[in-house]
């Protein structure tokens, strides 16, 4: 009996440490109660935030572009930029609501994942987060209805003011990116100092400390004309909708138009995007070199072996579509070119390679030498008489692209990681410098030139033409799809490299993520998500047009102003 | 028609050279693989660039064609980047449990989750408690053996084996751990010449003065890494992720490198 008695005894003690045990644990702020069902907690908050990013970068590139397209409507006094930058601005509006939305949610998800680092994270950007983000997220607003319903009402001589205020709208968002990326580029280089712990340097640090950390910077020039070429590329998509749904020649021709005018202010941020880009690798290696070896030889090289197989398409996409542009110009086939940018584009390349191999950036040797190199169909291809058609510089144009994509997709070795790399599967001594740098940075030069040379020659040719508004091939409005999702998708393949840079930190070298997931996934698990995501905004954002432009294609088609009341129609 | 196979004819003859070439050259297949569907790209590129105008589409062909169109991208996209070799997850979560298993000891909710454990191990202890009174209605029930709780038992990583078999083991295993491999070259393995081959470090370098090197990265610098770039790239966090015995385990394991064959640069002391 007494043995018996003293097992009931251990139960209950047992039971009462049990509930104790647990209780505790609810009550710990570090752990989080809650497991997202099916993607678990790493992935639900990447989803929330790379949707919100998504929109965010929609709401923040688009009225650059707007403000930009309608002071040139202004100053052309041609009313289709007013009406481009007008509709767009209605589609901004509504998809800056669903910022709002996905910004709400992605704090709601990140605090039920992660609770202990959200507090102490918000609490490190108090200032940031409860003061100057929603201040300027107000004024942000306020700016953005004000200056869609202003619109009307602010033309023609008032129309100064209206762009006054665009750009007020602008300098606003750009604050709010700039203000916003402190925290976000903080969890990937938190400043620290020689001799100095980081938890005593981060304890001791000011705002603007934490603020101003070393990817900074770079980070928020790499959005600013991410953000525009975004902005861009999306406009192009609607534009491909909207023609496809035109019912007139009058509202194709629009439409056609507003697709190459969103194209190419889509290629002005696209052309500097691998140079910001570069630049933000280079300060985040400069901040700790283990990341460079992470991100292109270790766990990420296939990441960005996809992402150079993207860039790679969106360039011949890009180009493509000029291609498409140039064969709806009559009088396209008389452009002719100076026969010294065939032979630029040829010898750019291995010119390039050479040159950097022998004088790496930023030895100022190489720009000494690339710069007469790429100019000089521009300085003295007019006191040379040979010339070659438009459509022989494009159809080389091409090949070169091709070629250019080929050493920019050459990695040193096809394996998932270059620790356990074999000698069979590296390139052969010889051929390792395909896989360099500056065999890389030589590749995208080239591919922008590439691009460059393109628009030179549609502006040419538009010159000596005459655009056929409506009449270009139906193909280009799936280049035009293919190039919004393609832009979408790079965004969402960085962001989970710029993310996933933090390896297994909340805060790189300062917070662990103590959780189950702090590994990196594999590529394939990625890209199901990052497809995922494109699809849902692509799918929100297309929504959002229709239901923004369809009345107004429909009232456009109406006569306004008729005298006739409809009942008696 | 005439167009279509053009192109691919030439496509596939100039990707056909360029494999021959590759093999040739002793390109491992990968390469010649992706050269060939570069120039089967380039094919379908100067296809679409001599194809003939699409007409214009609307209503239900158009939404069809844009769906047809969406369905083809996300088939790409996935399929493509899941061909590409795949980093397995696990060789990486095995070193981030060993990096952070400390980290998760000290927290409240390693705490708590030990404490749960526990609790689950007099739990189960408590069943077989009662599974037994229940059988023989309580007469035994004293010659059960409580199993000590798995939390009161000794540490098995801290004790046993000599001591300095354990040091080299701890070395050898913080050099995996925080991947000195990426940059060194050690054994003949790793390295991409980032960083000097570090085969004959014992020779050159006290072990004090490898773990003042690893604690400072500036303190030493080796010969023929004078560039401006090559300058303290090596990152200077190893003293906040490991703890004093780990690197002086690391230090020690590198000490006893000392193949006079490798050519090791010459650490020159810097401060």
């Amino acid at each position: 009996m007494k043995k018996l008695s003293s097992g009931l005894l251990s139960l209950v003690v047992l039971f009462s440490l049990s509930v104790a045990a647990t209780s505790v644990y609810a009550q710990e702020v570090g752990a989080s109660t809650v497991e997202f069902p099916y993607t678990g907690n790493r992935t639900a908050v990447w989803i929330v935030a790379q949707l919100h990013i998504l929109f965010a970068a929609f709401i923040l590139g688009a009225p650059i572009f707007v403000v930009i397209s309608e002071w040139l409507g202004y100053r052309k006094q041609d009313p289709r930029y007013d009406r481009l930058a007008k509709e767009v601005t209605k589609v901004t509006v509504i998809l800056f609501s669903m910022t709002a939305v996905t910004g709400g949610l992605f704090i709601f998800v990140l605090l039920a994942a992660y609770p202990q680092f959200t507090t102490s994270f918000i609490n490190q950007f108090y200032v940031v987060f409860a003061i100057l983000y929603p201040a300027l997220f107000i004024t942000e607003t306020i700016l953005m209805y004000a200056y869609l319903y202003t619109w009307d009402v602010w033309k023609g001589e008032k129309k100064g003011r209206h762009i006054v205020l665009g750009v007020l709208l602008n300098l606003v968002c750009l604050l709010i990116l700039f203000v916003i990326n402190g925290p976000t580029s903080f969890m990937n280089t938190p400043p620290k100092a020689e001799g100095v712990s980081p938890q005593d340097f981060i304890a001791a640090a000011t705002l603007w400390d934490k603020i101003a950390n070393q990817s900074w910077f770079p980070l928020s020039l790499h959005r600013i004309d991410g953000n525009v070429a975004f902005g861009g590329f999306i406009t192009g998509l609607i534009a491909a909708y909207m023609y496809m749904g035109s019912k007139t020649q009058e509202e194709r021709a629009y439409y056609d138009w507003m697709g190459f005018a969103a194209i190419w202010i889509a290629v002005g941020g696209s052309l500097l995007q691998p140079f910001t880009g570069l630049l933000l690798a280079y300060e985040m290696c400069d901040y700790d070199f283990s990341f460079c070896p992470y991100m292109m030889a270790d766990q990420l090289s296939m990441f960005f072996e996809t992402q150079g197989i993207m860039i790679g398409l969106l360039f011949l996409g890009i180009n493509y579509y000029s291609w498409l542009s140039v064969k709806r110009i009559e009088g396209a086939d008389n452009v002719r070119m100076t026969i010294l940018a065939p032979i630029v584009l040829i010898v750019l390349l291995p010119a390039t390679m050479w040159v950097m191999d022998k004088f790496w950036i930023p030895d100022p040797m190489s720009l000494a030498f690339l710069l007469p190199l790429v100019l000089s169909p521009f300085l003295f291809g007019r006191f040379i008489p040979k010339t070659v058609s438009a459509r022989t510089v494009i159809k080389i144009g091409f090949i070169i692209m091709l070629i250019s994509d080929a050493v920019w997709l050459t990695p040193a070795g096809f394996v998932a990681t270059g620790t356990d790399m074999p000698d069979e599967m590296k390139l052969p001594e010889g051929w390792d410098y395909l896989s360099s740098m500056p065999a890389k940075l030589s590749a995208i030069l080239t591919l922008v030139y590439v691009t460059v040379v393109n628009y030179v020659l549609y502006n040419r040719t538009i010159k000596q033409g005459t655009i056929l508004w409506g009449k270009i091939d139906f193909a280009a409005q799936f280049v035009l799809i293919f190039l919004a999702f393609t832009s979408t998708w790079i965004m969402g393949l960085m962001g989970a490299v710029r993310s996933l840079l933090k390896k297994y930190f909340h805060v790189y070298s300062l917070v662990s993520d103590l959780s189950a997931e702090s590994f990196t996934p594999t590529l394939s698990y990625s890209v199901w998500w990052i497809t995922a995501i494109t699809v849902v905004f692509i799918g929100i954002v297309s929504v959002a047009a229709l239901v923004a432009l369809r009345p107004s294609v429909a009232r456009v088609r109406e006569p306004e102003g008729s005298p006739v009341p409809i009942a008696a129609k | 028609m005439g167009n279509i196979f053009k192109k691919l004819g030439i496509g596939l003859v100039v990707g056909g050279a360029l494999v021959v070439v590759g093999h040739s050259q002793e390109l491992p297949v990968s390469f010649q693989v992706l050269f060939f569907i570069v120039a089967l790209i380039g094919a379908i590129v100067f296809m679409l660039l001599d194809a003939k105008p699409i007409g214009t589409m609307s209503g239900g062909k158009s939404v069809f064609a844009v769906t047809a169109f969406w369905i083809l991208l996300i088939t790409v996209c996935i399929a493509g980047a899941s061909l590409l070799p795949q980093f397995d997850p696990e060789d990486e979560k095995a070193k981030i449990g060993k990096l952070l298993d400390k980290e998760r000891k000290q927290s409240a909710q390693g705490k708590a989750e030990e404490l749960i454990a526990r609790a689950k191990a007099l739990d189960a202890q408590v069943k077989a408690l009662e599974e037994r009174l229940k059988g023989i209605g309580g007469g035994q029930a004293a010659t059960a053996t409580a199993t000590p709780p798995a939390g009161d038992k000794p540490s098995a990583a801290a004790g046993g084996g000599s001591a300095s078999g354990d040091v080299m083991k701890v070395g050898e295993e913080q050099w995996q751990l925080q991947e000195c491999y990426n940059c060194h070259k050690l054994r003949g393995e790793g390295g991409k010449k980032r960083g000097p081959e570090l085969d004959n470090i014992g020779s050159l370098l006290t072990v004090e003065e490898i773990q003042q090197k690893i604690e400072d990265p500036k303190s030493f610098m080796a010969e023929g890494y004078e560039k401006e770039w090559q300058k303290g790239i090596m990152p200077n966090k190893f003293k906040d992720l490991m703890d004093p015995k780990e690197m002086q385990a690391l230090a020690a394991w590198l000490g006893t490198f000392k193949n006079a064959s490798v050519n090791t640069p010459k650490p020159i002391k810097k401060n």
